[in-house]
């Protein structure tokens, strides 16, 4: 019975679409990667999981979105009449929404984390979640939702798909599917020429309706075509904006592993991480090296925000950073939280695995599987996968 | 000391928890069978609902009080406020036409804050403070809810959005001013099947969402009565910010169409993100997709669309545009989301009622609301009486083109005439 | 010891008899709505006792609780769909019987999650807890069931759970045997173990206690009281859907443990009640003429301002005042009055401005803010809970009420 279950389940498995998977897997987890970054600079320095970093997120997400309003990419100018947007657009509204969220950052945690610096861990926790839900709630008085607003999707200069054949088709099939097109082109110009004397789109006459089918029927064939062509070659497609994320991802990851590594500020981030009163008998301005921490942290969920607002065109609402802020946070632990190289590798192992059980087509558990892989991963390596299990002194 | 086992201690808790019960069992029977005065509702049985056995509320002086349970906090929240806006400026124009002699009409809100358990908390609030009839909620699954409160004490209901199937069936007093997702999915299955010549499509559904489940469930059975095929379904969740993985499964299927049962905010991003990911396909929707945003979040791939709707701001129907200038007036532009004309369509209703019904209070409204027939509303002209409680009202198929266009009535299709 | 037994005896019996009157008292003097209320404050009183056994008590960190309670939810309604029809137990029989294995199912579910918990602690066994409750939440919406009608239902449709029973004395009973088994737990030799292994877990491993042994078994007592509660309410409800069991929930809760003192079982149940009734109270608030209340957005303004500073001032009279215990009373009461005043002056002052008193809020809208900003602000003024370690107990009322016991009176 498993042995055919298994066997079934093998057979329903499409190995031609696996790369172009495994790559969407990695663009996905570099969004978690980017978010992760900054709830992992956090923890590093304070030991306190910042519930408010989605929320912080979300903020600049609004910010960028508000921005390209000021450009003139609002919702209701028609596509032609929409300015041009450049790379300079994308860096002042990426600036502007750091900057905005660096700020936020900072208020929170003046105001709300760092008087509660002495008290139980679980009471700094309990106001991180007070102040997430205060942004939530909060923002759902004062923040335009109605209905939840998209960034113009000309926004973003690059549109473009890159295609990388890795298989190619045999040329028999291409030749059949540029047939097929042709046909198709042919039958639709009948039919559109046919539609200049239809009173109707929608009640035509029984020619119209004949030339219609035979369009119909053209169109299916060249869809049959591509198919067997494109089952017969593997290709991978990413969108230029999604491999922007990755790449930014990546760069941010080695920038501050620069910092926390050789600059005199990350030698103080470090000794704050593993004492505070020792760092401060030492002379360090702990203080300022928290709200350097926040600055940081805080303006790279505001770059992620701006990043996934313009290039995944996901709708925005006050509750937009819930769900990733989560899922970072997972992805943060499952590399080891605290440890930078460990929130990106969480994060990309996080997006291959849900993708994974999408391709193997149980869509409707891929949010269940980040935890279970971190579950998994954790029982195994308490400390997650790049940190250091270290032996609790006595 | 530490000896014990902590084994025994669960024991403990065990036989606590025993007292407990033998505790609670002993001196109340009486108190068990009391829960059963109020019938279950009936399962499966659409035809025959449950009639209310509670009298009910009565109005008091010359106040009479309408509830409105929506989402004003939460996630739902935009749908909530529209709601809410197009009920009262339904009942401004009411008093604007003279309203009833004599009587003051007092509109109380109940919050659902986009989960159920609120709703009918909201609900049963209302209901103790002696509304007449209740209007709410913009989602199925809270209008579940609030039915089963209302059913028990015998008031009325006139859910705004509620298209799942089971809605109605809760109770003789629950009504709609929607239409259902079986009718809704075959009109789109229909329209997909003849008018568009579809046969291969897809289906990508948000589990999160009752409405989005029913609706797929539905346009899936009749597409393929009809003798199309679905050649994938993929699932999502409300909030989800990438849909590759799925997007990338469902064009090795090569769809010719894509239905999408969810809501836009989400639709938008996984129209745009289906062309990139390099799907041919004409994307197809159900109600969920009614609002300007759609054009923005889907961008260029979203035009050519099409999904079906209550009704279409560029009706020229008088009832549509005398709601549209009303909207501009109070709230300024145009209505973000479809539930605006239903929140206006539900108040008019219940208020229609009201002023036919014989007494003032829940039971006689609610007879007054089963005799509603032809009423000229916003989304249509609604017929009540013997349908239990499902409009009997058409619903438009719209396509989306570029903006100064925007949504482009296609074709009107009446109940009567499906399955032709 | 023995002494203690009539004590306990009559502790019991006043229990139940408090129950069952509070029951008839329901019965005869609240409206449905507010019954179910009462419900619902006994089933989250029962979440925050069972969540501070783990939590406060044991010191294991979770913020998951609302999968135990889901689970206890959806074990009634699943057995009820596939069996309630053919099943020879029928009302409250068949509510106990799924109240025990609701309970089962939840200590199962608990013992699942615990033994994580021997390896992992603080933040990274946070983290598992909230993963779990999400794997939960997402296997439960993938469960589709097929009526013998042919109707769907389960998954994010929701399903109906029979048969209905509220009973409100059952539902507080059950809330008296949770906090019951965590008062008692605590004054055993087993509770102390739990303190120890909370305050350090090395130490009291090399004190002997077993550690694995004694978290794991916290876990499960505490999930077990959970899903209890979770087949009270699908049963009272006699509807369950996964939307019933957010991630919001299980932090509602959490904060309910935390703004009690470290530990506390009488502070969790204050805290669940106030917590749970204070966005009920701001729902039904009114205008005199009965419309909804609003607020301009100058008078919002002016107390948002006016409760900055009184928390400003309040932590400094607190934190940095040095002077005797009277002035420091003299000084709350004097910022309680003086922020009322600022409140109303700000209001007024800022009411000139167009902008502001030009947008108003309904009340109904901001509870939910009001909600959170009161969060912070508990956490800003007391972090160690509102009542601290204070317990309720036979000898402190009677301490209270000036009784003296017979045995000190004899001693």
């Amino acid at each position: 019975m498993a042995h055919a279950a298994g066997l079934s389940l093998l057979a329903s498995l499409d190995f031609g679409t696996l790369p172009s998977q495994v790559v969407n897997g990695v663009l996905n987890g570099a969004i978690y990667a980017l978010i992760a970054l900054g709830y992992t600079m956090v923890y590093g320095v304070l030991r306190l999981i910042n519930f408010a970093h989605g929320e912080v997120y979300m903020l600049g997400a609004y910010t960028a979105l508000f921005v390209s309003w000021a450009y003139g990419f609002r919702p209701d100018v028609p596509p032609d009449q929409l300015p041009e947007s450049t790379l300079l657009t994308l860096l002042v509204m990426m600036l502007a929404s750091m900057a905005v969220c660096a700020g936020v950052g900072v208020v929170i945690e003046r105001f709300a984390y760092r008087p509660m610096r002495n008290q139980a861990r679980i009471s700094s926790l309990i106001t991180a979640i007070g102040v997430s839900l205060l942004l939530q709630y909060g923002g759902g008085l004062f923040l335009p939702q109605n209905p939840p607003p998209t960034m113009n999707e000309r926004v973003n200069p690059y549109r473009q798909t890159l295609e990388l054949t890795l298989v190619r088709a045999p040329q028999e099939l291409t030749t059949a599917v540029e047939n097929a097109r042709q046909l198709a082109q042919r039958s639709e110009a009948a039919f559109q020429e046919r539609l200049k004397l239809e009173k109707d789109r929608f009640n035509l006459s029984p020619e119209g309706e004949r030339l219609r089918d035979a369009k119909f029927e053209a169109e299916r064939q060249l869809r049959e075509a591509e198919s067997r062509r494109n089952t017969a070659q593997v290709t991978v497609r990413v969108g230029a904006g999604r491999l922007a994320i990755l790449v930014a991802s990546l760069a941010l990851m080695f920038l501050l592993r620069q910092l926390v590594l050789f600059t005199p500020t990350g030698r103080a981030m470090r000794a704050v991480s593993q004492d505070f009163d020792s760092a401060a008998l030492m002379g360090v301005n702990v203080d300022r090296i928290v709200t350097i921490t926040f600055v940081i942290g805080s303006a790279l969920a505001g770059a992620g925000a701006m990043m996934t607002a313009t290039f995944l065109g996901t709708s925005i609402s006050p509750y937009y950073g819930v769900l990733p802020g989560v899922k970072a946070f997972v992805a943060a632990v499952l590399g080891g939280i605290g440890n930078i190289p460990g929130a990106v590798l969480g994060g990309i192992l996080m997006g291959v695995a849900e993708t994974l059980v999408i391709w193997a087509g149980y869509s409707q558990f891929a949010d269940a599987v980040a935890f279970v892989v971190l579950i998994v991963v954790l029982l195994f390596r308490p400390g997650g996968l790049l940190g250091s299990s270290a032996v609790e002194k006595v | 000391m530490l000896k014990r086992k902590p084994i025994s201690t669960v024991l403990w808790a065990a036989a606590l928890a025993g007292l407990v019960a033998a505790g609670c069992g002993g001196p109340k029977p009486e108190q068990t069978s009391q829960p059963s005065e109020s019938a279950p509702p009936a399962e499966g049985g659409s035809a025959n609902r449950p009639q209310p056995t509670a009298a009910g509320n009565k109005a008091e002086g010359d106040t009479l009080k309408i509830g409105i349970v929506v989402p004003i906090n939460g996630d739902q929240k935009p749908w909530g406020d529209d709601a809410l806006n197009g009920a009262q400026i339904a009942l401004e124009d009411f008093n604007r036409q003279g309203g009833i002699a004599g009587k003051k009409i007092e509109l109380l809100i109940g919050d659902s804050g986009s989960n159920t358990e609120q709703a009918k908390s909201a609900a049963e609030k209302l209901i103790s403070d002696g509304v007449l009839g209740i209007i709410g909620d913009v989602t199925s699954s809270s209008t579940i809810q609030i039915a089963k409160s209302a059913f028990e004490k015998g008031v009325p209901v006139i859910s705004i959005g509620a298209t799942n199937d089971d809605v109605t069936k809760q109770g003789a007093n629950i009504f709609r001013v929607c239409y259902i997702d079986t009718f809704q999915g075959q009109v789109m299955a229909e329209f997909a099947y003849k008018d568009l010549g579809l046969r291969n499509v897809a289906l990508m559904t948000d589990r999160k969402q009752a409405y989005s489940v029913g609706l797929s469930n539905s346009f899936r059975k009749h597409f393929e009565q009809l003798g199309g095929k679905i050649v994938g379904e993929e699932f999502y969740e409300t909030k989800q910010t990438t849909f590759t993985g799925q997007l990338t499964n469902l064009k090795a299927k090569n769809p010719d169409g894509l239905f999408l049962s969810g809501y836009f905010p989400e639709v938008g991003p996984i129209v745009k993100s289906a062309k990139a990911a390099g799907l041919n396909v004409v994307p197809l929707g159900g109600d969920g997709w009614d609002s300007k945003e759609i054009l923005n979040s889907g961008g260029e791939a979203v035009v050519g669309g099409v999904f079906c709707n209550h009704y279409n701001n560029k009706d020229t129907r008088p009832q549509v545009q005398h709601f549209l200038k009303r909207w501009r007036e109070k709230v300024g532009g145009i209505p973000g989301t479809t539930m605006a004309a239903l929140g206006y369509d539900a108040m008019a209703v219940m208020l229609d009622a009201l002023k036919r019904s014989k007494s003032f209070d829940s039971k006689s409204l609610t007879e007054a609301i089963e005799a509603t027939e032809n009423f000229p509303a916003v989304s249509g002209d609604i017929t009540l009486k013997g349908t239990n409680g499902n409009p009997i009202k058409r619903a438009l198929v719209v396509e989306v083109r570029p903006l100064p266009e925007g949504f482009v009535m296609r074709k009107a299709i009446d109940p009567k005439d499906i399955g032709k | 010891m023995h002494k203690a037994v009539p004590i306990r005896a009559a502790s019991i019996v006043l229990g139940l008899l408090g129950c069952w009157g509070l029951d008839l008292l329901c019965r005869a003097f609240l409206r449905d709505s507010e019954q179910r209320l009462v419900v619902l404050a006994g089933l989250y009183v029962t979440l925050a006792v069972s969540l501070n056994l783990i939590n406060g008590i044991a010191g294991q960190f979770s913020i998951g609780h609302a999968a135990f309670y889901q689970i206890g939810a959806y074990t009634a309604g699943y057995l009820a769909f596939f069996f309630y029809l053919q099943s020879p137990l029928q009302g409250v029989g068949w509510l106990l019987a799924m109240l025990a294995l609701g309970m089962a199912t939840a200590a199962l579910a608990g013992l699942v999650v615990g033994l994580p918990s021997l390896r992992l602690r603080g933040d990274y066994l946070a983290i598992v807890t909230l993963g779990f409750g999400e794997i939960i939440r997402i296997v439960v919406q993938a469960i589709d069931l097929t009526t013998p009608a042919g109707e769907q239902v389960g998954g994010a449709l929701g399903m109906s759970v029979e048969p209905r029973i509220r009973i409100v004395g059952l539902v507080w009973l059950f809330a008296l045997a949770a906090i019951a088994v965590s008062r008692n737990l605590c004054k055993s030799s087993h509770g102390l173990a739990l303190l120890s292994i909370r305050e350090d877990e090395i130490a009291s491993a090399a004190m002997g206690v077993q550690v694995a042994k004694m978290k794991v078994a916290a876990f499960m007592i505490g999930s077990a009281f959970a899903g209890g509660a979770g087949v009270l309410l699908a049963h009272s409800e006699s509807f369950i859907s996964p939307s019933m069991f957010p991630m919001d929930l299980s932090f509602i809760v959490l904060t309910m443990v935390v703004l009690r003192g470290s530990g506390a079982i009488t502070g969790s149940v204050v805290a669940a009640l106030t917590l749970f009734y204070v966005p009920e109270y701001l729902r039904g608030l009114k205008a005199a003429d009965g419309t909804a209340l609003t607020v301009t957005g100058a008078t919002l303004v002016g107390w948002i301002l006016a409760v900055i500073a009184a928390v400003v001032a309040v932590r400094w009279i607190a934190y940095q005042y040095r002077g005797p215990r009277k002035t420091r009373l003299a000084g709350y009461a004097a910022t309680f009055f003086g922020a009322l005043l600022v409140g109303r002056a700000l209001g007024w002052a800022f009411s000139f401005f167009p902008a502001l008193s030009g947008a108003s809020y309904e009340v109904q809208k901001l509870r939910m803010v009001i909600f959170a900003a009161s969060l912070i602000i508990i956490m800003l003024l007391r972090p160690e809970g509102v009542l601290g370690r204070h317990e309720f107990s036979w000898d402190w009322l009677a301490r209270a009420l000036r009784i003296r016991r017979p045995r000190e009176a004899v001693g």
